[in-house]
This record gives structure tokens, sequence and C-alpha cells, in this order.
């Protein structure tokens, strides 16, 4: 698989769309993002995931979405809920799988992936790519670096036009 | 293109808890004054570019 890199803050270019990067190989799987709706709840596996999904995907308001390898759409790399608050995209639950947790994951960009996919229904929405959300204390900075994410108050963050205009323009820009 | 990735040692969780009525009147305030601004911004930029081509036609 082709690809440049080159050192800029936490990002590596590369010349894929929507992809995440294997830790051990470096090599980048293109992902593909797809709804889980009730009856597809035994993909997920109550003690694989931290939070409880099952619980998400039968909330009327919310909307599971999986993230998987376009070559391997049978293992769920991470999952988020978000909502529709009619003026902007509100992230309930992000996480990324068991395995692409702690300083042995499998794979980086699960979450970015998802968060960029958010500011994308954002703008197919017409609410301009904003994305709300909160975060912990010790991630907030992260998120401002890597997400280009606004810190509101608290622990109270946002997602403005420019910055996930930028995030869908690095993921999903073909 | 630019993968975005989060730091080897951190991983990005989130689990937000519901924003009172405050907070998401305050958020809805400020991203109104932001979508105007965005709005007036994009104004701005497609006059400059009309006139800039009038300028070049008239030239």
């Amino acid at each position: 698989m082709s690809e440049t890199k080159s050192n800029f803050l936490d990002f590596e270019i590369d010349k894929l769309t929507n992809s995440i990067e294997n830790t051990l190989t470096g090599e980048v799987f293109k992902t593909e993002i797809a709804k889980v709706s009730w009856k597809d709840r035994s993909l997920i596996k109550k003690s694989a995931w931290l939070f409880d999904w099952h619980i998400e995907l039968k909330a009327a308001l919310k909307e599971v979405l999986k993230l998987t390898t376009a070559n391997n759409p049978d293992i769920i790399q991470g999952l988020m809920c978000f909502e529709d608050k009619k003026d902007h995209i509100f992230l309930h639950l992000l996480e990324s799988a068991k395995f692409n947790k702690g300083k042995q994951k499998l794979y980086l960009g699960v979450a970015g992936n998802l968060v960029a996919f958010a500011c994308k229904i954002s703008f197919e929405r017409n609410y301009e790519g904003f994305v709300a959300f909160d975060s912990k204390t010790a991630l907030i900075k992260h998120y401002e670096k890597t997400l280009g994410a606004t810190h509101f108050r608290g622990q109270r963050m946002f997602i403005e036009t420019r910055a996930a205009k930028q995030l869908v323009t690095k993921y999903f820009a073909s | 293109m630019k993968l975005i990735k989060e730091p080897k040692e951190v991983d990005f969780l989130i689990k937000s808890e519901s924003w009172s009525e405050t907070d998401l009147a305050d958020f809805r305030k400020l991203m109104q004054e932001i979508k105007h601004r965005n709005k007036l911004k994009k104004v701005s930029s497609v006059a400059k570019y009309t006139k800039t081509k009038q300028t070049r036609k008239l030239a």
C-alpha cells in the first residue's frame, strides 16, 4: 500500500481516505461505517465492551454506528452513539474495541475516524459541521490538538465548522 | 490525506452526560454566533471575488 509519511503534530500523511493504521505493521486499512440496529445486537457482545451498547440500541432517539475495516466487516473496531439535536449532532458514547485500547492497541485512528463521520453527518443534515460531546478532563487537550475541538466549559466540548471541515476533508475527501 | 491518530498511550473515549438547559442554551447561542460569522465571511469572500472579477473585466 503506497503511503507518504511526514511528521506534523500527531498526524501522519497517507494517501487513503477513511482509514485506520495497524500499530504493528504500519499498514493502513480502508474502513467502513454502518448503522447498527437492534436486530444486529448479537454482533455486540456485552463482555467485549465497556459501555452497555444494547441500551443505546434500544433508545429511540439515538443512532449507533460501527466502524469496521472494509476487508473484514464482521469485526467491529469501534462504536459510536449519537443523537440528532436538530441543529447539531450530540455524541453520547464513543468506544474503541478492547483490542484497540491501551498500550497494545492494534489500530490507531478509530476514534478520529468516527468523530469525522459525525461531522460529515452534521454537514449532511445542514448543521454546518457542529458536533458536541463531553470529555474526560485528561482528554480535553488531546481533543483540542488532534480533532480541533473547542473547550466550551467544564467537560463540555464541541467541534465547529472549520475544524469539522478539516476532519471531513482528511477522512472523507472522495 | 492525513490520518488523525490518537497518541499510542491515550485512549479516546466519549461518555457524555445530558447537558443542562443552561449549557445547551448557551451553546446554541454561541453556535448561532459562529454560524452567523461564517455566513458573513462567506458573503464577504463572494463579494470580494465578484468585485475582482468585474475589475478584471473592465481592465
